[in-house]
């Protein structure tokens, strides 16, 4: 499922939406992963609205339990988003950290 | 010209591990044909409704697939819009007949998910969601987790009245052989069933499953036949987070003004709906979408039992929804309208519905990208 090209192509847009702050506008933690997701669950899934106004999806990370509200404020950060294909490359892209 | 159903046919919904997708097809469609009168040569089209044949199964080129073991070589054709494959085939075959070019068409709604492991079947799922959805490890539970904490923030929609749907829904498969569940259930079962993505628990999910479901469409006349009166679509964005309002399925309410429009009818007027509850508290907002209730108190309306089979309002999911009779995505749309045309024809046994003579389906792709509604008449 994961194309070495299509990586290349996208890595292209995530510059654009890093260290951005955010708030939470909703989130769930995921206990039953889908494929490539297996050795991350449970991981956190938020929605959240940056400051440019812009709405994404994307993981939570390094949080604490307080932080698991709506409203919390985040910033985007770069981290590996699933486990590597046959072709062995890495993905990366967006993911979000608490701001206290 | 109005469309008549002519025949409407579900299968088994289950685990069905001894029977392929040809297999499934083939018993539907013969017993589509053998209820309308006449042999599958009079079929004229087929619309095949399917979201994982190529994903999961490997196999594209569908309509040509099944026609090849229906012995037709009419012009067949897979219609794929996520978990409304159904309902879109359906509505494209009824345009297909107003269109004047088909007297008879046949549509059929197939998935076969249980052959591969939960897994691959979620990720598979996934297709209907947007790149930045599967990017973050998304699953469709997890989408609808979202769209449910949402709800609980803006209306105060608790865990407990989410669980109140499943509860439902069970009870109704219980009257349902055709459905993959028949086990009552309790609130708090429930409640304590384990989490699969917060608040959402297991028992808050529709299953995987395999299934078929078969309509056959006309254009000829019947007296007291059953009449589609009226067949909408609509879309949405693809992924959530461009929403600007989780707490309701913009494409729904849509396609069901459109609906509610076309056939002359209002939301009052139905009397058996079929909607997609592939979670819990997407029945909840369906109910607010179709304008059964007002936005907020559709909840504890469900949590009431006044939309449970004794009631003469209104009664939802007789099948036992997408939760208990099971969802093999591209039959459930199909599946929904079949179990309308059962209720409005008298013929639902147990869960009949009395008096039903208007029923409506909504039929769900992705996480509202796309929505299908059908009014149906007696």
């Amino acid at each position: 499922m994961i194309s070495p090209v299509k990586i290349w192509r996208n890595q292209k847009k995530i510059r654009e939406i890093l260290n951005q702050n955010g708030n939470i506008v909703s989130f769930t933690q995921v206990f039953v992963p889908p494929q490539g997701f297996e050795s991350q669950a449970p991981y956190v899934v938020a929605i959240v609205k940056l400051e440019s106004g812009r709405r994404y999806t994307a993981q939570l990370v390094d949080y604490d339990k307080k932080n698991l509200r709506v409203g919390q404020k985040v910033v985007t950060v770069l981290r590996r988003t699933r486990s590597a294909g046959d072709e062995g490359i890495i993905p990366y892209g967006i993911k979000f950290k608490p701001l206290i | 010209m109005p469309v008549t159903i002519l025949s409407g046919v579900t299968s088994k919904f289950g685990e069905l591990w001894d029977v392929s997708p040809r297999n499934l097809v083939k018993e539907v469609a013969l017993a589509a044909a053998d209820e309308a009168g006449f042999a599958l040569d009079k079929i004229e089209a087929v619309f095949v409704g399917n979201m994982l044949s190529s994903s999961l199964g490997g196999q594209d080129h569908l309509g040509a697939f099944f026609s090849e073991e229906l012995g037709l070589s009419v012009p067949a054709v897979k219609i794929e819009a996520a978990c409304a494959s159904g309902g879109m085939a359906a509505h494209l075959a009824y345009l297909a007949i107003k269109s004047g070019q088909y007297k008879n068409v046949l549509v059929v709604g197939v998935e076969k998910m249980t052959d591969h492991k939960p897994e691959a079947v979620a990720a598979a799922l996934m297709g209907a969601g947007s790149e930045g959805e599967r990017e973050a490890g998304a699953t469709f539970p997890a989408l609808y987790a979202l769209i449910a904490r949402a709800h609980m923030l803006k209306y105060g929609t608790t865990e407990a009245a989410m669980a109140e749907v499943s509860v439902k829904n069970h009870f109704h498969a219980s009257l349902n052989s055709h459905a993959q569940f028949t086990n009552r259930i309790t609130r708090q079962m429930v409640m304590e069933s384990p989490v699969v993505a917060s608040p959402l628990k297991i028992l808050d999910c529709s299953p995987i499953t395999d299934g078929a479901a078969a309509l056959i469409l006309s254009s000829k006349p019947l007296k007291k036949g059953i009449i589609i009166s009226a067949s909408q679509a609509a879309t949405d964005s693809l992924g959530l987070a461009q929403r600007l309002d989780l707490t309701t399925l913009k494409a729904a309410v849509s396609a069901s003004n459109k609906a509610y429009q076309e056939a002359g009818v209002k939301p009052e007027d139905i009397k058996v709906a079929e909607v997609h509850d592939c979670f819990s508290i997407a029945e909840i907002i369906a109910m607010e979408d179709l304008g059964f209730f007002p936005k907020g108190e559709a909840a504890s309306a469900i949590e009431k039992g006044k939309t449970q089979l004794g009631n003469n309002r209104l009664v939802v999911n007789t099948s036992g929804g997408l939760k208990a009779a099971g969802h093999p995505v591209g039959a459930t749309g199909v599946k929904q309208l079949v179990e309308v045309y059962q209720q409005l024809k008298g013929i639902s046994g147990k869960k009949q519905v009395p008096g039903a003579d208007l029923g409506l389906t909504h039929n769900i792709g992705g996480s509202g990208a796309t929505a299908v509604i059908h009014i149906l008449k007696k």
